[in-house]
């Protein structure tokens, strides 16, 4: 099972009900191959950078899914068959989310790492202020340049 | 006839991404990727943009995915 990213652009002439079956139809295609649907995120319509089709605007979906490898397959036949749809990347990312997990976890690794270490050092100035011993010297005053 | 200056001192470059600790370069943040490409559209070299190499490669494949959906042109107009 591997985890990917389907972000597809559709003609920004068609109604948000069109909008929401060609989705439910994606959805269906993932579920029936026994993946499950992580999220989907519509971001309306943007413009396009470049024309596509004689159109300047579009309006974006992304899904992201868990499914097997050959479910990508059948998803991007349909989207292909699909007049709304005008353009489509699929995108393979479970990798990259292992990836940003190990190195977040490094990270925090590292933290606590240093959160220990840094209390220690400072110790001794606060058991020095309980015993009543002088503070430590002040920094020296510029001396005066000839 | 005058060659290419001799840059006697080079500024030490620090990529942006290992600086900031940034991992993940996407392709769909295109406010990121802007400050990457050219007026014209053309992906920064590396010497210019002083990214580094690993970095450089992922920001490349995200530009070029970036483009491929039309979130950013292939070439602009100026």
């Amino acid at each position: 099972m591997r985890i990917y990213e389907e972000l597809f652009i559709i003609k920004p002439d068609a109604t948000e009900e069109e909008v929401d079956q060609i989705i439910e139809q994606m959805k269906g295609v993932i579920t029936t191959a026994s993946g499950a649907i992580d999220k989907v995120d519509k971001w309306g319509k943007r413009r396009l950078a470049y024309r596509v089709d004689k159109h300047r605007e579009g309006y974006y979906v992304l899904i992201q899914f868990t499914s097997p490898p050959e479910t990508v397959k059948e998803l991007e036949r349909r989207l292909r068959v699909t007049d709304s749809v005008i353009k489509f990347l699929t995108v393979r990312i479970d990798e990259t989310l292992k990836r940003l997990e190990k190195r977040k976890k490094h990270r925090e690794k590292r933290a606590q790492r240093k959160a220990t270490a840094a209390p220690a050092p400072a110790q001794p100035s606060v058991a020095a202020q309980m015993l009543g011993t002088p503070e430590p010297l002040p920094e020296r005053p510029a001396e005066p340049r000839p | 006839m005058l060659t290419q200056k001799k840059q006697y001192f080079r500024r030490k470059k620090v990529c942006r991404f290992c600086v900031e600790k940034i991992d993940d370069i996407n392709y769909k943040d295109i406010k990121m990727l802007n400050g990457f490409i050219a007026e014209r559209g053309k992906i920064v070299p590396r010497r210019i943009s002083g990214v580094c190499g690993p970095c450089q490669r992922r920001l490349a494949d995200a530009i070029k995915k970036a483009r491929n959906i039309a979130l950013l042109p292939f070439a602009a107009q100026i």
